[in-house]
């Protein structure tokens, strides 16, 4: 193995770390603090990278970093796990082929996802987005791999139930 | 097997997180019921619509943040650590060089993923972009001594998107763009007679997956971010094609 260089292991994954921590944070400003943050604690503890993997290195340490934040801010870590039962929008009245079908899908999707818890949110944008493994997933967010398993489901249960994708197959069929 | 079962197993199905006998199972029994193809369709669905959502990329400026930051931390390394330092560099410097202890394979592997991170990284992922391979072979032609196989694998999820010149263990090779989402594979092509690698490798480096094989006398690296069994896949397409 060549002498790991801090910028060409880290920096091609910054895409990607960001992105999780634009979903993690549902916000453009925290996000770039989280990553800023988490680049610094990557720099510092960047000897700590033993395998090759890199990218799942860094994703661990942007959920620390995000973490840390939310739990300075207690309140705001609160409000994150409090809406896990009513976060359920008022339905609107367009019919759901309509409302799928029309230029507004990601407009729909993010706002799904962003509805949802964020510990489901996570699994989502890490397995349908970034691509990771179960057994990757659950190193990042540091639960064992059916807890990975069991979020996953019932996010994508309840992004079928939030994007009408049942009354919309019904209605296909 | 029954229904129950299959909706345990569905999303590990659909994340090819199944042993080969759990597949087998799920997939003959979602041949015969039509309750769980239905429900199979509704999470194919979701998958593609959550696949649709926004893709956010580093802004400039935090790019530019955290590199200014590596640099001075480097900076605040050297001067604390000067002889240290000294010393780690130069012997860096000369394993970069001189590395008896890797073995060519690696040496390919390596090369693999820097090309790979300076197409992205440098913007240079295409002399010839194009999503149709009737266009983007013969721009090869007249550029490389071998004429490397081209195939659009949109039908089984990886679009073709390009392709370039590259260099690989000191050998110009064809560098061919695929899209799978929002990342990008690059398969470097090259004649397999001066590879003295194995074929079918499977290896990451620095958080990239690699895919190894040699298939009618052409050497075939396959390196992306896509998970291995994503690009496992993307490599049977690519051979069956």
């Amino acid at each position: 193995m060549r002498p790991r260089v801090f910028e060409e292991t880290v920096l091609p994954h910054l895409d990607a770390a960001f992105n999780y921590a634009r979903w993690l944070t549902r916000n453009e400003a925290d996000a770039e603090d989280v990553v800023q943050d988490a680049c610094v604690r990557a720099m510092r503890f960047f000897s700590s990278l033993r395998d090759d993997d890199a990218r799942a290195w860094l994703f661990t340490i942007v959920r620390n970093a995000w973490y840390s934040r939310v739990s300075r801010k207690a309140n705001v870590a609160e409000g994150t796990r409090l809406n896990d039962g009513q976060d359920q929008r008022p339905d609107n009245a367009l019919d759901p082929e309509e409302r799928l079908l029309q230029q507004h899908t990601v407009g729909l999707v993010r706002a799904a996802l962003e509805q949802l818890p964020v510990d489901f949110r996570e699994a989502i944008v890490l397995r349908e987005i970034e691509g990771l493994s179960y057994r990757e997933i659950a190193e990042v967010a540091g639960v064992p791999i059916g807890t990975v398993m069991s979020r996953l489901a019932r996010a994508r249960e309840r992004l079928q139930t939030i994007l009408k994708l049942n009354a919309l197959s019904e209605t296909l069929r | 097997m029954s229904c129950e079962l299959v909706e345990r197993d569905l999303d590990a199905y659909l994340d090819r997180e199944l042993d080969a006998a759990a597949l087998t199972a799920v997939r003959e029994h979602v041949g015969t019921c039509a309750a769980c193809r239905r429900q199979l369709a509704q999470r194919e669905t979701l998958a593609r619509l959550v696949r649709s959502a926004p893709y956010y990329s580093a802004p400039d400026r935090l790019r530019a943040r955290v590199r200014a930051s590596s640099q001075s931390h480097s900076v605040r390394r050297v001067l604390t650590w000067a002889a240290a330092a000294v010393l780690v560099l130069s012997v860096g410097a000369g394993m970069t060089l001189w590395r008896p202890g890797a073995s060519r394979g690696d040496v390919i592997a390596d090369d693999v993923v820097n090309g790979h991170v300076r197409s992205l990284m440098a913007n240079h992922l295409f002399d010839v972009q194009s999503t149709d391979q009737h266009t983007v072979k013969p721009w090869f032609l007249g550029k490389l001594d071998f004429s490397p196989p081209v195939v659009d694998l949109t039908s089984s999820g990886f679009a073709l998107v390009g392709g370039r010149l590259d260099y690989v263990g000191g050998r110009p090779v064809a560098a061919l763009v695929y899209q799978r989402r929002k990342h990008t594979i690059n398969v470097f092509v090259s004649p397999a007679g001066g590879d003295p690698s194995t074929s079918n490798v499977v290896l990451t480096v620095r958080g990239f997956n690699l895919r190894h094989w040699i298939h009618n006398g052409m050497s075939f690296w396959a390196v992306s971010d896509v998970n291995s069994a994503e690009l496992g896949e993307f490599a049977t397409a690519l051979q069956a094609s």
